[in-house]
């Protein structure tokens, strides 16, 4: 197991590094830089301001700057935020990426994982239309519609909860938690009813049932862990993505995480951030890429010979 | 900075508990103020944002200050004098003034703080100001750094109460420049102590403002409260003011409307009717000094037809683009350097006194004259950037140039630092165009048009430059802005851009917000307003 794991590290070691080379260049190829901004600035000035950067080095130079750095866990600073380097951007967003994305998985987990359930042992009964009907519409409603209609309806109508940032301690939390839950409610309940669905009609079930054990053990002793299985590979990668943070959820609750950097970082052309939001989300895919396979092992012994 | 994990913790408790409890009050003594994105740099020096200029210009002041409407008022300087031919200014500091710390505030501050803004290392974009906006002796060497001897600098500081201001050219804007967004001071002991990591710590930041800042939380809030060292502490109107990050406006709508924020950042343009009718005293709607402009290319063997460039410009219709296609509350203008400065005349535009179906019939006749026609009608591309606003007005111009021209254009929308390379890769033929003016007068947008300053245009008049040169020597500022409003008569006269619009800003203002008012350069200070 442990070399497993250690080989599954070298591997995402190495596409760690072939993210960031291919992430470094292809940035560069973008047309204008992050301090073309206005037109205004004197050249000489913009030179100095850029030779302070290292933009003025060749591109190999910058290349090999940026991966010293690295190797030393060195983001280098911010072009855009000029007052913070790419480190304390991405440590003071992450604690309410992580917030966010930690509870929006739980619930997604939970909730789509009991309208699975439910769906699959009462197929075509009132619980199961609830859990079609909710996977359609969590599918089908985008976020960016499903947000502002939550904050018209819980926030302005209601006076529940603000309508975002991140003044009222947990009231903040609850809309942007239950938005980004609810498509992966959808997803995790359609993955969970067909694998249950499918699950229950094997053989290792039937000879369960046969052997006199109770329903009820038979369900979540024998069917669920195999049922499980492809919701834990959706959820290892899903999880990774909702944790670093969502853009859209992120701008519409007006959160003060990471997951705005993926775009707007790109957009000014701040080449540090832009590498350090890639390489986070690209390390949490990695680990929990890990994860996923080491739960999926523990809970399938077929699998654990793969390798 | 402290990592924030404390959010984190709490809300990992709190978040157990989903429990609704009653609606939160959310009523408070702060004035909550929104700032659109994020501030790019709380260090005085560096910022360049106008967003972020409110929290700087309510944390440090300059010598002079901007009362609501924009007008100059005595800052830390309590009166100043010009030199008989304008080049020199001499401002004389208040009594006692003193920064947040206690520390007493003195001239020499002020020095430091120009002389950081222009040293390279501090990497600032703002030293044009000085040795371009203002022609400051010896600051263009300082800035670009072929000297770091700041003996020959023209600000100094004679004595502990007064700052000298020594230009090679006169300047009447001068004091539009030494407000606190260009011209904040610098406390050398705590930033030669810190860093300029100084500026983002409250425990050890030391400001001369009317307030000082209290906490803050990158992406989210600033939070500043009252200054109590501040010389004008009795009058400061509100003690407490929360600058929101809200990067949607739709959101930041909401917000507004559930009470969080009492002063938005802009108005979101899909619902500024709606919003006109329902609270029309809430809106605020007024202009900016962004100019938009559709530039011609001067190298593209058609459009350097002054004939051709002419008809294009009268075929446009603003009034109709601006009211029926864009919808952002933008004014539409066939001028390009007034509306900002009420003392500026302007010269006379002959457009303005036509109709629009006369200037139509004037544009045909042109463009027929030009050499284009139905069976050779001209094809251009109009290269603006993606922004709704921007998009709407290109499409907008497009259709009745087709209209009334019958003249074929693409509108190539690109993303902004892609249509900033495009202009220097010269391959536009229409430039969807603004410019931000560094103060709320003529001389700023004219001044842009030199050759000197900006050599994309590809534009040479003896005669402009002439006519700037005349009144760039004239001290007084009537008979400067008589000077300037020859030099925009050339200018327009030669085409070389179609005038759009000026932009608005827009702002939702809640009742209870007293002593706020609208204003081109769009200071609006905390303290003073009130909340009632």
């Amino acid at each position: 197991m442990l070399r497993f794991i250690l080989r599954r590290l070298w591997d995402g070691g190495l596409t760690l590094a072939a993210l960031v080379t291919l992430t470094f260049f292809v940035m560069r190829a973008a047309p204008g830089g992050p301090f073309s901004k206005t037109r205004k600035l004197s050249a000489e000035v913009l030179a100095n301001i850029e030779r302070s950067f290292h933009l003025d080095e060749p591109l190999w130079q910058q290349f090999a700057r940026y991966v010293w750095g690295l190797l030393r866990f060195d983001l280098g600073p911010s072009m855009r935020f000029r007052d913070y380097s790419v480190t304390d951007i991405l440590m003071s967003g992450l604690p309410y990426s992580l917030t966010i994305g930690f509870w929006a998985v739980a619930v997604a987990a939970v909730v789509g994982i009991a309208l699975g359930v439910a769906g699959a042992l009462r197929r075509n009964g009132w619980t199961d239309a609830l859990a079609g009907t909710v996977g359609v519409a969590g599918i089908a409603v985008p976020i960016f519609v499903i947000g502002p209609l939550a904050q018209l309806v819980f926030a302005l109508k209601l006076g529940w909860l603000p309508v975002g940032g991140w003044n009222d301690g947990w009231r903040s939390l609850v809309l942007p938690v239950l938005v980004l839950a609810l498509p992966n409610i959808a997803y995790i309940s359609r993955l969970t009813r067909s694998a249950m669905i499918e699950t229950l009609r094997e053989n290792y079930v039937r000879t369960a049932r046969a052997k006199g054990i109770g329903a009820r053990a038979v369900i979540w002793r024998h069917a669920m862990t195999g049922a499980l299985l492809p919701v834990i590979a959706y959820l290892g990668p899903a999880t990774a993505a909702i944790i670093t943070g969502s853009i859209l959820i992120e701008t519409i609750f007006a959160v003060p995480g990471i997951g705005r950097h993926f775009v707007d970082a790109a957009l000014a052309r701040d080449y540090p951030l832009v590498m350090g939001v890639t390489i986070t989300y690209g390390g949490f895919l990695i680990v929990f890429n890990i994860l996923t396979d080491v739960l999926r092992g523990w809970l399938d012994p077929r699998l654990r010979n793969d390798r | 900075m402290r990592y924030r994990l404390k959010p984190l913790l709490s809300a990992l408790v709190l978040g157990a508990v989903f429990a609704l409890a009653a609606p939160a009050a959310r009523a408070d003594d702060a004035l909550d103020r929104g700032v659109g994105s994020e501030w790019s740099s709380l260090d005085p020096h560096v910022n360049f944002d106008a967003a972020a200029g409110w929290i700087q210009m309510d944390a440090y002041e300059g010598l002079v200050s901007f009362a609501s409407d924009g007008t100059i008022i005595p800052g830390a300087a309590e009166s100043w004098e010009a030199s008989e031919d304008g080049r020199i200014y001499t401002f004389h500091l208040r009594d006692g003034l003193k920064w947040s710390n206690g520390d007493p505030l003195v001239a020499q501050d002020y020095v430091n703080g120009a002389l950081r803004t222009l040293n390279p290392a501090t990497a600032s974009e703002k030293g044009y100001y000085f040795y371009s906006v203002l022609q400051i002796k010896g600051a263009k060497e300082l800035a670009e750094g072929t000297t770091a001897d700041t003996a020959g600098f023209g600000i100094t500081a004679p004595d502990a109460r007064t700052v000298v201001v020594e230009m090679l050219e006169p300047a009447p804007h001068i004091l539009d420049i030494m407000g606190a967004f260009a011209m904040s001071p610098l406390h050398s002991p705590s930033f030669e102590a810190n860093g300029a990591g100084v500026f983002i710590d409250p425990t050890k930041l030391v400001s001369n403002g009317a307030y000082v800042i209290k906490e803050i939380v990158p992406q989210s809030h600033v939070y500043l409260e009252a200054n109590p060292n501040y010389w004008d502490a009795a009058n400061v109107g509100v003690k407490k003011v929360k600058y929101h990050v809200t990067e949607d406006v739709s959101t930041e709508l909401k917000r507004y409307q559930a009470g969080e924020i009492d002063i938005t950042y802009d108005i979101p343009l899909n619902q500024i009717e709606a919003l006109k009718a329902e609270i029309p005293a809430e809106v605020h709607i007024s202009p900016s000094t962004e100019v938009v402009y559709y530039s011609f290319n001067l190298t593209d063997e058609a459009l350097s037809n002054i004939d051709l460039r002419r008809a294009l410009s009268l075929a446009i219709d603003r009034e109709t683009l601006e009211a029926k296609i864009v919808k952002g509350e933008a004014i539409p203008v066939l001028g390009y350097a007034g509306g900002f400065d009420p003392t500026y005349p302007g010269p006379v535009i002959a457009e303005a006194s036509m109709t629009q179906a006369e200037r139509e019939a004037l544009a045909k006749e042109l463009y027929a004259k030009a050499g284009f026609g139905p069976d050779n009608p001209l094809k251009v591309n109009i290269v603006t950037t993606v922004a709704e606003d921007s998009t709407k007005r290109a499409q907008g111009v497009a259709l009745m140039w087709k209209k009334v021209l019958g003249v074929e254009a693409v509108v190539e929308s690109q993303e902004r630092k892609a249509w900033l390379d495009t202009f220097y890769a010269g391959t536009w033929d229409v430039f969807a165009d603004n410019l931000v003016g560094d103060f709320a007068g003529a001389e700023t947008f004219l001044a842009y048009m030199r050759p000197s300053a900006e050599a994309g245009y590809n534009w040479q008049s003896d005669a402009f430059e002439a006519a700037m040169n005349k009144a760039a020597a004239l001290p007084d500022k009537p008979s400067r802005n008589a000077a300037l409003a020859e030099a925009e008569r050339i200018l327009l006269d030669d085409y070389i851009f179609a005038p759009m619009a000026i932009l608005p800003v827009r702002h939702l203002v809640k009742p209870n917000v007293k002593g706020y008012s609208d204003s081109p350069a769009g200071y609006n200070n905390s303290q003073l307003m009130s909340l009632e």
